[in-house]
């Protein structure tokens, strides 16, 4: 088993990123290429509560390294099952997320977490994954495929935190653009 | 927003996102949301993605994945929550501990 773990606190306010991340991986995104697909299976409205639960299917395109490919074969679209929960009287969304496809090999679980920074106008962000290797055999085959798989997932936490930060600074311009044009309007 | 996995609902799926964001941004953020509001556009999504689950074969992986959520769903549902996601499913208890 590895974890990999993050945190970084964005220049935004929670409502901003909370928005925003559903989003994360449209046009404006130039850092998530590998993402080709994501899905809304089902949505609910707590009311007692009003957390907002959603589950969505994340589909992912990304070449795999060639040695790897004799486990897991040349397949190279994986999905990524994901349940999150907004809760805006807390202001935090937790996101857990695991593997589909080719999990009888691997196990990737994930959590992030967006929750409100300590002054105004900033966001926590705390992401932590747990990658098992699952097939038998050699530990130190298992220890390989566990290593490139956090090597992969490290490198994609890193864009998706760039390409995230590209997605809220454009949005802040267009809604201030949206504000001037209404002004002008009126 | 971002693409469908099926092509074919990509239409629907973009009426449907259009709306749900702003109901996000102007009420449920807010606090003033009393329904999801984009309910009715997002059945016609379901309808279609629905479809394309079966055609592909997926629809049992994600029922397998949704059972292992269940404890997280107990954890993030409540009005106060903790802070990590948590699997029954697939420990290994020879695996090693090493952090990145």
């Amino acid at each position: 088993m590895k974890i990999f773990s993050a945190r970084h606190e964005y220049n935004y306010s929670w409502e901003e990123v909370s928005t925003n991340n559903w989003r994360k991986y449209c046009p404006w995104n130039d850092k998530a290429e590998h993402v080709i697909g994501v899905d809304v299976l089902s949505r609910s409205l707590d009311k007692s509560t009003g957390i907002l639960r959603t589950e969505r299917l994340i589909t992912c395109k990304q070449a795999l390294p060639s040695w790897l490919k004799s486990f897991f074969g040349s397949n190279d679209t994986s999905l990524v099952y994901e349940v999150s929960y907004v809760n805006p009287r807390e202001k935090s969304v937790t996101m857990c997320s695991q593997n589909l496809t080719w999990s009888e090999l691997l196990s990737v679980q994930e959590t992030v977490r967006y929750t409100a920074g300590n002054s105004p106008g900033k966001t926590n962000f705390d992401q932590t994954a747990k990658i098992i290797a699952l097939c038998g055999g050699w530990q130190k085959i298992k220890n390989s495929i566990e290593e490139a798989t956090v090597d992969r997932f490290s490198k994609n936490a890193a864009k998706g935190r760039e390409g995230f930060e590209r997605v809220l600074a454009i949005s802040r311009e267009a809604f201030a653009e949206q504000c001037r044009q209404q002004k002008l309007v009126a | 927003m971002s693409a469908s996995f099926a092509p074919e609902c990509n239409e629907v799926k973009e009426r449907y996102d259009t709306c749900f964001l702003k109901w996000y941004s102007e009420k449920f953020i807010r606090g003033t949301a009393k329904e999801d509001e984009c309910e009715p556009l997002f059945q016609k999504y379901k309808t279609c993605l629905t479809k394309a689950l079966k055609d592909k074969g997926i629809e049992s992986m994600i029922e397998e994945a949704r059972a292992d959520n269940k404890e997280n769903d107990v954890e993030f549902m409540k009005p106060s929550s903790g802070a990590k996601c948590k699997y029954n499913s697939q420990e290994d208890p020879r695996s090693q501990l090493i952090s990145v």
